[in-house]
């Protein structure tokens, strides 16, 4: 094991390569250009490649046909640029192409500030494309180091569900400094839980099975399998073809590979102070559930009974933590709530659900132990200026 | 096709579904009978495709390993599948001219630019035609289609003395033809020395859209009007005449002149990781 004071950018990066990603094709923005950076040192030190895309979008479908080609292939970009990937995202996931995909978010909407973290994007994560008819995987780091757990995890899950996987982090994760520590063998890894799997190639004839199984391998070309793939509704073998019925197969499939392997997410999560049935449970992800922990750690002491429910699997939606009637409170780091809307419909009516939001900046502990405080007695949660506001 | 179709396509795709008269057959045959003139087996091509037409008319023909990219995006995945295949493997792209000329005309000429192997046909049949028959950007000056029911009178790539392979010339393509579907035996020459090209090449081919562009701008479906009319717009370059639009043969070849992409990347990341690991 080495250490590092390091960003999770070089986190990142050391997460891909160990992973075995020999592919990435990036393109400038604040703050994943350091990700580029890094890929482009690191990458031809394993013989990997580095790419310049003309944009986005053709960055995408670099990867797109770098992974056709069977190399395991990365991104990274922020809002801006994670919009201009619409086109191939939906190519990727149609063709079930495996690929990872990192956002670190800004502030928005388009250009916003470019150098403060945000949360914009939960949404468009599990909709980063058109026409509907799939189930998208994301996950959410909340530090540098788990940013490589994460970023290897990707790697791991894109290949059994032949899908591209989404790691949403934000500015503070990608650009902050912390302790990191990269593992130096297999068994290091093992070690730290970091699962591998080895892209494999389908031999066809039948590259695009109507069933929910996982495990079926990608199309790889250039191996003469006669695999097809293309933007159209695939028959079994990847003809193109106008059918309903074939379309209802290609959506079935897409959508219920992943909803019906649940079971590969559900460790993906983490709780504090839960044990004891709290009154009401914090809900966050990413950098604002470190600010979060320390609050409701704080709170504890001063005799609130709050818990920290902190979510990595973003997408599929985990319901499941959300099944019992209480309180939420949902704190994002945006100002319209949109994870918020997502508890509250897991949730039900049963429960109370409350949100809090920040721009640009995180929360304080104290503005939330006064929110917890003003929850659990009932009261209102009065505006504060412009920082925090009731959903 | 006989032969060539035994040999080299899907008994599923052929015939192909394309509308009677229409010329894209033509283009396909050539690129066929090129691969053939080369001796080339089925294993040794990946065949892309764009969207439309021309993209998806021959989609899904090719007994080996195919694909159809989004619209106008091909270039840039058959880039990144390019360093992933071995230097051998042939990435051949039968598209449309809306989708190299518009909205992909950003990827290909960073395609030029870096002199990625691939040989890309443009089968132009002078617009967007798949969606019914709007204007592109190598309409002819005045002609009607159903966005320009008045003529076509905005600037294009092929107007005012314009020439789309200048751009990608200059951009670094090495080997650049044009062709009409008429020109028979040419076509295959020219298609033949562009996969020969280890580098970026491309074959810009006007066909005959008899049911779009032929109904609208000639006012029949005829598809022998709309052949005859295309021929008597074409000549080979230098025998130009005054109403010639497409000056055909090969345009530019600087065939093997220039390092390839994939070799460039590749040999700088095996210097720098021996570097590196010293
Ligand atoms: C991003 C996007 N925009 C528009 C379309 C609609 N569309 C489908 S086929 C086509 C025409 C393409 O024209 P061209 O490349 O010239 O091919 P042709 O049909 O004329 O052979 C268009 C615009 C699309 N599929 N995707
Ligand atoms: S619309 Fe035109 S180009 Fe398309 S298949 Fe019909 S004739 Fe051919």
């Amino acid at each position: 094991m080495k250490r590092y004071l390091e960003t999770g950018n070089f986190a990142i990066t050391e997460g891909a390569i160990l992973a075995g990603c020999r592919f990435f094709a990036g393109y400038p923005i604040t703050p994943a250009t350091e990700i580029a950076e890094a890929m482009s040192r690191r990458l031809p030190q394993v013989g990997g490649i580095y790419l310049q895309g003309e944009d986005e979008c053709a960055a995408l479908h670099l990867c797109i046909g770098a992974s056709l080609g069977g190399y395991k292939a990365m991104t990274a970009t922020s809002g801006p640029g994670y919009i201009l990937y619409a086109d191939p995202y939906g190519w990727a996931i149609g063709c079930e192409i495996p690929l990872v995909i990192l956002n670190s978010g800004r502030v928005g909407p388009v250009s916003g500030i470019t150098g403060a973290p945000g949360q914009g994007e939960f949404y468009l994560t599990r909709y980063p494309t058109q026409g509907g008819n799939y189930e998208t995987i994301v996950l959410a780091p909340n530090s540098a180091q788990e940013a490589m757990a994460i970023t290897v995890e990707a790697f791991y899950l894109s290949e059994r569900f032949r899908t591209p996987v989404t790691v949403l982090a934000d500015q503070l994760i990608t650009d902050g400094f912390e302790d990191i520590s990269v593992p130096e063998n297999e068994d290091e890894m093992k070690d730290m839980g970091f699962r591998i799997w080895p892209r494999k190639i389908n031999r066809g004839p039948n590259f695009y099975p109507p069933t929910d199984e996982i495990d079926i391998p990608p199309v790889v070309l250039g191996h003469n399998t006669g695999a097809l793939c293309s933007d159209w509704t695939p028959t079994e073998e990847g003809y193109d073809i106008e059918e309903v019925e074939a379309h209802h197969k290609h959506a079935h499939r897409l959508i219920y590979k992943i909803r019906n392997h649940r079971e590969l997410f559900s460790h993906l999560h983490e709780k504090k102070f839960m044990d004891d049935d709290p009154d009401l449970i914090v809900v966050s992800y990413g950098t604002p559930s470190r600010v979060v922990n320390t609050a409701v750690a704080r709170a504890r002491q001063e005799g609130l009974k709050v818990g920290a429910l902190r979510l990595i699997n973003l997408w599929p939606f985990p319901d499941e933590h959300f099944q019992k009637r209480n309180k939420y409170l949902v704190v994002e780091l945006n100002w319209d709530g949109q994870l918020v809307r997502e508890v509250q419909r897991a949730a039900g009516k049963d429960s109370e659900v409350h949100f809090t939001g920040c721009c640009g900046e995180l929360p304080t502990v104290n503005d939330l132990i006064e929110i917890f405080e003003k929850i659990l007695k009932g009261q209102p949660l009065a505006r504060k200026g412009w920082q925090l506001e009731e959903w | 096709m006989d032969y060539l179709a035994r040999k080299y396509l899907r008994p599923r795709k052929i015939p192909s579904t394309a509308c009677s008269g229409c010329g894209l057959g033509i283009n396909h045959k050539a690129v066929v009978q090129a691969i053939y003139e080369l001796g080339l087996e089925v294993e040794d091509v990946v065949w892309g495709t764009s969207i439309g037409c021309a993209g998806r008319q021959t989609f899904g023909t090719w007994k080996g390993d195919g694909f159809a990219g989004t619209h106008g995006r091909v270039y840039a995945i058959a880039r990144g599948l390019r360093l992933a295949l071995p230097p051998e493997k042939k990435i051949i792209l039968t598209v449309g001219d809306g989708d190299a000329f518009g909205i992909g005309l950003l990827h290909l000429i960073h395609a030029a630019r870096c002199n990625a192997d691939l040989t890309v046909i443009v089968n132009d049949n002078l617009g967007y035609m798949s969606t019914g028959g709007q204007y592109g950007w190598t309409t002819p000056y005045g002609s009607k289609t159903d966005s320009s029911p008045y003529g076509m009178f905005e600037q294009n790539l092929m107007s005012e003395g314009m020439d789309v392979l200048n751009i990608l010339r200059y951009a670094g393509a090495t080997f650049l033809a044009r062709h009409v579907s008429m020109d028979g035996y040419r076509v295959v020459e020219s298609i033949k020395k562009g996969i020969q090209n280890r580098g970026f090449s491309l074959i810009h081919i006007i066909y005959p859209c008899p049911t779009n562009f032929g109904s609208r701008e000639l006012g029949t479906r005829s598809p022998l009007k709309i052949y005859k009319w295309i021929e008597s717009k074409a000549a080979p370059l230098g025998e130009e005449k005054e109403e010639t639009l497409w000056a055909t043969g090969i345009y530019y070849d600087a065939s093997n002149s220039r390092p390839e992409f994939s070799e460039t990347i590749r040999k700088n990341i095996e210097r720098i990781r021996r570097s590196t690991a010293a």
